[in-house]
């Protein structure tokens, strides 16, 4: 099958310090790849060069066929069709929830305000908010704020995914929901590449985990091959670790 | 005289310059607010140059006294160019350079106080720069900005005073006038001074009455 994303020899620095140093990774359409790694090691960084929210220092990333570190390339149409959500949900405070998803395809004339609500609707009804539409987002618990934001990441009806740690800001409780969300887009056959601390999500849901350290791709393979049967002894350390 | 006998005899003059004072300073804050959205989105941008503009800009206003400025742009340009230049215009000129340097700060200082995690989920939506600027930063930096602006507000009220010196009639002029008729100096001037105190504490009330209406969501 075609790639999806393809990346090659990619490196990335900030100032004299490289964090990413030459990945190559090629990622299949429906795949779900988790990339896991100690703090530092590159994970969110090699992320956010998927959508050029980092600057590339080096190499190629080839998303549907647009090589982005091209300066050709129009990134902003290349971004319409990746959504990507963060970490802290990142949603804008000064709408509303139905705003914040309506925002993008409005102002991007991908559909006029109706149809544009019509969509939001449906994808709150999708993250089970639908009577969350005219709050201000101060007024959701995190769990519910992460899955606006996976609501509004899906409204340019984008073929990739990605996830920036995206259960790491939430208290315990509220994990199970966005995860249930993220499962249920996996099951859909939505490329995903998520960077996460939730082994049980990386072991059930993904197709391939990629184990990172020091800006390098130490192991990858199928779940159960990484976590059953690590090769690596930092990956063996690692999962020592965490699990 | 007594302090009712001078108003009394002067509360037309007094309130027609008063009139102008306000004038001129709501005038000059319109420009200033465009010069310092201009100034302090340049200076914001990644794009070095842009950055060098703005604070070029910045660091002349800041560094020139206003009354220096305003003899310059009264007197001194009509010297060079044979451009007369009429006293409110001059006056407008004036404060709208230096308040608009000041705005340029407060614009630059409230964009960087928002989080820009905010610009870049903007940004990751496919938004271009602009919009995302103007949709999602602008909105949220304009209420970090509100104390701010009322605060560049009173002193550029106050800073219409100075303009006195190039003959515009505002509050200030109109009470060295009426002094160098009557010689009441003392009351005259404290007069005046109340005047622009209850003024400026009226508007600065209008304007923290605004700010609590404007929050969103609290």
């Amino acid at each position: 099958m075609a790639s999806k994303i393809s990346v090659n020899g990619l490196v990335k620095s900030f100032g004299h310090l490289e964090v990413l140093k030459g990945m190559n990774v090629e990622i299949a359409e429906g795949e779900v790849v988790c990339l896991i790694g100690p703090s530092g090691s590159g994970k969110s960084t090699f992320l956010r060069c998927l959508n050029r929210l980092e600057k590339i220092s080096g190499g190629t990333v080839i998303v549907d066929g647009f090589d982005i570190t091209d300066k050709q390339t129009d990134i902003n149409k290349v971004r319409e069709n990746i959504g990507m959500v963060f970490q802290h949900f990142n949603l804008f405070p000064n709408l509303t929830v139905i705003e914040n998803i309506m925002l993008a395809p409005i102002e991007l004339k991908k559909s006029n305000k109706e149809q544009a609500k019509k969509k939001a609707f449906e994808l709150l009804k999708r993250v089970g908010l639908e009577d969350k539409a005219d709050v201000y987002p101060t007024k959701l618990s995190g769990g519910q704020k992460q899955r606006v934001a996976i609501a509004r990441a899906l409204a340019m009806n984008p073929d990739i995914m990605l996830f920036d740690e995206p259960t790491s800001a939430l208290d315990p409780e509220m994990v199970g929901e966005v995860l249930e969300v993220m499962k249920q887009l996996a099951a859909d056959g939505m490329t995903m590449v998520v960077v996460t601390h939730e082994m049980g999500f990386a072991r059930e849901v993904s197709n391939r985990v990629i184990f990172m350290d020091g800006g390098y791709i130490v192991e990858e393979g199928k779940p159960e091959e990484i976590f059953n049967n690590p090769q690596n002894s930092r990956t063996i350390d690692f999962l020592n670790k965490v699990l | 005289m007594s302090i009712v006998g001078l108003l009394k005899e002067n509360y037309m003059t007094l309130l027609t310059a008063m009139g102008k004072t306000l004038e001129l300073t709501l005038l000059s804050l319109v420009f200033a607010s465009l010069i310092g959205l201009l100034f302090g989105l340049l200076n914001v941008s990644k794009k070095k140059w842009m950055h060098v503009v703005a604070n070029v800009y910045i660091d002349a206003i800041r560094g020139v006294p206003l009354i220096v400025l305003a003899f310059f742009i009264y007197f001194g340009i009509p010297l060079a160019t044979g451009i007369k230049l009429d006293a409110l215009i001059a006056g407008i000129i004036s404060l709208s350079l230096n308040a608009g340097a000041y705005m340029a700060e407060i614009v630059r200082a409230g964009i960087q106080s928002i989080d820009k995690g905010q610009l870049e989920a903007a940004r990751s939506l496919g938004l271009p720069y602009g919009t995302a600027m103007r949709r999602v930063v602008l909105p949220q930096a304009i209420r970090v900005m509100i104390p701010s602006i009322i605060n560049q507000f009173i002193i550029t009220l106050k800073d219409t005073s100075i303009l006195s010196v190039i003959g515009f009639p505002e509050l200030t002029k109109a009470g060295s006038i009426i002094i160098a008729r009557n010689y009441e100096t003392f009351k005259m001037w404290a007069i005046i001074g109340v005047m622009y105190l209850i003024v400026i504490t009226t508007l600065s009330k209008i304007a923290k009455a605004l700010e609590r209406r404007i929050s969103y969501g609290k």
